[in-house]
């Protein structure tokens, strides 16, 4: 009942908002909308920092893109808004036709939890907990009943080719192995992107290889993937690039 | 307007979310889960935490068993006076210090005369029957050598085994021609046999009642013990040789048995009138005897333990609260020390209520182990209370203790499971821990 709730007022909102006929939701084929996203933080005494100021650019269902800059110039707020961490203080910002720019706490993480997949530096596993159930959380959180979840979740590890390490908790793993445990949580919801932030920033260059490797390959099989790094080699793996500095968007090309 | 037709697919995606139907069931399970990972790798930390909980709900049961074995046995024992039968006795049973000064000075013993009285002119009692006895050192019960101090000398109406819960086991019991006679003869307990006479037959025996020599004619079936106190340690002898042997002047104890539980309060009304128009009381005066019955001292009794309840009430209070802000105190330590999971989990998707539930249901699995080895602590000690005393644990106080310790989890679990609730997961996931 209450998820249909949220469900109900995700559609409330959104259709507020396409009633309201300022917002042009995305068509079909497209995953991400991002139009004139602001993000601006008031330090007190009147003193705002922007770091986003007006970002607009679209993302295709199955593109690979790379978003790149140097540390400050507000990758990092823009990667929390595109994950659906955070909204922005002005902008609208659609996720394959929901409207998150509007959407509260819990409906947010409804959002993250369907249609997001986090792979991150520092992987963030739990480490008490083994690969398999690591794997798991996405689908606890969607309710799934447990013989399906484990089926999902083993499935989801036999892709990155950890189907003999399950059980194995995190600190059992290799650095690369905990990150490929990482990224079979990220697809274990069968989510609309695969956002990673910065996956190879605490593994060896072979082992980042490794990793970039496994990117490619789900990107072939046809998942949207957002990468955000300050590496140029990391970012050279995408199929498009956009650069960000100071808060905007200086340079958006395509790399083949 | 195309974009309304994407827009309503959603509920229907979200539709097959709940259409698992399970899913509050599947993130409780996830909580029962984690909670019991903590209880398992913070062992020591957990047990210290739920002393406070553990003790309280210990004494709670543990006192509860008490005064519930306690209940068993004084109806068990010392209420059972005989069926629906009152005692007119010097003394006014089971009431305060001051009374009992009072009326230590203008109580008057009952007489044999006034037994005589009584027996006459009551109307339509069942039983009646007196008997005198005094509690000293100086008693003594001699068989071949083997000496007992502690025995109770009473001396008996024949009608008393008809009203008291004494039984003949062998032998017969005080005759009304033993009692014309002043005969020689005594009516013993199963202490004195297994003291005297382990292996012998004891009927036609003969032992010294304070050192005269009485034949011993019947032996009373066993009764047991109440409080440790043996029921079965007694010499009963007819009320006439008592009286001319031992102490003429003796204060009696009728003992009136009515027919039925309806009768008894005329019935004792009755004696009452009796004996103060034979005393003459004036009207406005207070008797100067007892009228004892069972009620009597199941009044005190209930009096007495509803003190004892509401003390230990105030006290469990005390400690579970105390029980409930160390729960809290180290369930707002987890969160602190689990802000990073705390990020993680949500940036997968868990709501606010489902973190909420985590946190609550650790709190809640804590304190309800607490309760649980509280449970187990006050069995324990109840078996032990038992062997010396008596204590029986009700199923109702293992209930309460196990509501109660819960509930004192679930309401200091709460304030701690809305901080976690209501962390941004952005901090919270670069929290490093």
């Amino acid at each position: 009942m209450s998820k249909e709730r949220d469900g109900q007022t995700i559609m409330e909102t959104q259709m507020a908002s396409a009633s309201s006929g300022e917002l042009q939701a995305p068509g079909d084929g497209v995953v991400i909308k991002a139009e004139n996203l602001w993000k601006t933080y008031d330090m007190g005494e009147a003193i705002q920092v922007h770091a986003l100021s007006g970002v607009s650019f679209s993302i295709d269902r199955g593109e690979y893109v790379a978003i790149m800059g140097p540390s400050g110039s507000g990758k990092s707020t823009l990667m929390n808004l595109i994950g659906c961490l955070d909204t922005p203080s002005r902008g609208a910002y659609w996720l394959n036709t929901h409207l998150v720019s509007e959407l509260s706490d819990d409906q947010l993480a409804y959002i993250r939890n369907k249609e997001i997949g986090f792979v991150f530096q520092t992987f963030n596993l739990l480490s008490r907990a083994s690969a398999l159930h690591n794997v798991e959380l996405p689908l606890i959180y969607s309710g799934m009943p447990q013989k399906d979840r484990l089926e999902k979740a083993a499935d989801a590890l036999r892709k990155v080719d950890l189907a003999d390490r399950m059980h194995h908790k995190p600190n059992e793993l290799s650095g690369g192995q905990r990150q490929r445990v990482a990224v079979a949580r990220a697809l274990v919801n069968n989510p609309s992107i695969i956002l990673a932030d910065e996956p190879t920033g605490n593994l060896d260059t072979a082992t980042g290889e490794e990793i970039m490797g496994l990117f490619e390959r789900l990107h072939q099989a046809g998942n949207t993937l957002v990468l955000v790094t300050h590496e140029h080699d990391i970012a050279a793996h995408a199929h498009r690039i956009i650069h960000v500095r100071d808060g905007r968007i200086e340079r958006d090309e395509r790399v083949d | 307007m195309s974009s309304f037709g994407q827009t309503a697919s959603l509920p229907h995606a979200l539709g097959v979310r709940s259409k698992t139907g399970s899913g509050a069931w599947v993130t409780t399970r996830e909580a029962f889960w984690i909670a019991l990972e903590a209880l398992r790798t913070h062992k020591l930390r957990s047990f210290l935490t739920l002393l406070g909980v553990v003790i309280a709900t210990a004494t709670l049961i543990v006192v509860m068993s008490v005064i519930n074995g306690m209940n068993l046995y004084i109806a068990d024992h010392i209420a059972n006076l005989g069926a629906n039968v009152f005692i007119v006795s010097k003394y006014q049973w089971a009431q305060g210090y001051e009374a009992w000064l009072k009326a230590r000075r203008r109580n008057q013993p009952i007489r044999v005369e006034e037994f005589e009285f009584l027996k006459e002119n009551l109307s339509g009692y069942k039983n009646i029957g007196a008997a005198a006895s005094m509690w000293s050192d100086d008693n003594s019960t001699r068989y071949q050598g083997h000496v007992l101090y502690n025995a109770e000398i009473s001396g008996d109406t024949p009608s008393m085994i008809d009203i008291g819960n004494q039984k003949v086991e062998s032998g017969r019991y005080i005759t009304d021609s033993d009692y014309q006679h002043e005969s020689m003869v005594c009516f013993i307990g199963h202490d004195i046999v297994d003291e005297f006479f382990p292996s012998v037959e004891p009927i036609g025996k003969e032992i010294l009642v304070n050192g005269l020599p009485f034949r011993v004619v019947g032996v009373a079936e066993k009764i047991g013990s109440t409080f440790g106190q043996s029921e079965d340690n007694f010499v009963q002898i007819p009320l006439t040789t008592y009286r001319k042997y031992f102490a003429p002047r003796l204060s009696l104890d009728v003992n009136v048995q009515a027919y039925d539980a309806q009768q008894m309060l005329a019935l004792e009304d009755e004696a009452r009138a009796l004996l103060r128009a034979r005393r003459h009381v004036p009207y406005r005066e207070a008797d100067n005897f007892g009228i004892n019955a069972s009620q009597t001292i199941m009044d005190l009794w209930d009096r007495l333990m509803g003190s004892i309840f509401a003390l230990t009430i105030g006290i469990v209070a005390v400690f579970m609260v105390v029980g409930g802000i160390v729960i809290m105190n180290i369930m707002l330590a987890s969160v602190t020390e689990r802000t990073h999971e705390i990020g993680i989990r949500k940036s997968l998707g868990a709501r606010r209520r489902d973190i909420m539930m985590q946190f609550v249901i650790e709190s809640v699995v804590m304190a309800c182990a607490g309760g649980g080895i509280g449970v187990l602590l006050a069995l324990i000690v109840s078996e032990i209370v038992d062997h010396f005393w008596t204590s029986t644990v009700p199923l109702s106080a293992v209930l309460v203790g196990l509501t109660l310790s819960s509930a004192v989890g679930l309401f200091f679990g709460i304030y701690p499971a809305n901080q976690a609730a209501k962390l941004d997961p952005i901090e919270a996931l670069h929290t490093e821990n």
